[in-house]
């Protein structure tokens, strides 16, 4: 057989395995998928994720809508739950930035700034971000009552076209 | 002959990373789903199909690395997925949306850009091997019967 036919022969063996693999782990993954207790649709309906997220609604969430409503009125105060750098650079303006994880560090600075009259509302970026909710559980514990969460709220902010800035606290 | 030695050890890492980042993601679809999801790539109507079909192909391309069987298919699909898996924590690290890999676990954590770049560091470090070991596989084609990889 000449190296040519090898080749071609390797590529073709290569294509024909890695498509049985491919419908093989689809059929475990399906079958598999059927028959267990907390079935996963085929299609998942995210549409709750943009920010209203209705779904995971404790009570603690804030929508994108609710959340512009509240800054156009200038009745929020957005706390940044981020670290330093990404605050630095680009944020919701008029926020403050409370590092989650350097609270102890920040917070003496940031408490005489924080507005107690408006809802405060906290956020940090992506879906999964769990800061903005340590944050705001955190705020409460301190005795703020008015305390949201806008989920992956950097994100949708920025990406609604709405006012941001750059720059330290 | 050490290369033959090396050959098989990477065959056998490789095998077992794949099948490992398989378990937790077969165990916890949604979770997994959540992960794929905050990577914000996918159309969503595709998010949970992969998230139901990727750990199963990582368990049998293990699998298969394993036993060492059907060499070439699932090597190919590593180098697939490697580059698929480095290049969207790169893309989403360019674009600054912090994502948890969700590579191995799918507890979901907070993702700082050290923690991306480690992951995908990690991830070019499994493709240059999976790239290694195709043109191994490509170049002993068809393998002498002592090579220890077999078709």
């Amino acid at each position: 057989m000449s190296a040519l036919e090898n080749r071609q022969t390797f590529v073709q063996r290569m294509l024909f395995q890695g498509f049985v693999i491919l419908v093989l782990a689809a059929m475990l993954a399906l079958t598999v998928n059927q028959f267990r207790g907390e079935r996963l649709p085929w299609v998942g309906d995210f549409s709750a994720s943009d920010g209203g997220d209705a779904a995971h609604d404790d009570g603690t969430t804030i929508s994108l809508a609710e959340a512009r409503t509240l800054f156009d009125a200038d009745q929020v105060q957005f706390v940044d739950a981020r670290s330093m750098d990404d605050f630095e650079a680009g944020h919701i303006r008029g926020a403050l930035n409370l590092p989650w994880l350097e609270f102890d560090a920040h917070i003496e600075a940031v408490l005489p700034e924080l507005r107690d009259d408006v809802t405060i509302v906290t956020y940090c970026d992506g879906e999964a971000c769990h800061l903005s909710k340590d944050l705001a559980r955190s705020l409460k514990d301190m005795g703020f009552v008015k305390v949201k969460v806008l989920v992956n709220g950097w994100s949708i902010w920025r990406d609604a076209g709405l006012p941001t800035a750059e720059g330290a606290s | 002959m050490i290369r033959q030695r090396i050959d098989t050890i990477l065959r056998i890492l490789l095998g077992i990373i794949f099948i490992y980042a398989s378990l937790d993601k077969i165990v916890h679809p949604k979770a997994f789903a959540t992960a794929i999801h905050n990577y914000q790539i996918l159309p969503d109507d595709l998010v949970n199909l992969a998230a139901l079909i990727l750990p199963w192909l990582e368990l049998v391309i293990g699998a298969l690395m394993l036993a060492n069987r059907w060499v070439p298919g699932a090597l190919m699909w590593i180098n697939l997925l490697m580059i698929i898996f480095a290049g969207s924590l790169i893309f989403n690290l360019l674009r600054g949306v912090n994502v948890y890999c969700g590579c191995f676990s799918t507890r979901i954590q907070e993702a700082d850009k050290a923690t991306m770049a480690f992951s995908v560091s990690r991830d070019l470090l499994f493709l240059c091997a999976s790239l290694y070991l195709f043109v191994r596989v490509f170049k002993n084609d068809p393998p002498p019967s002592e090579d220890p990889i077999s078709v």
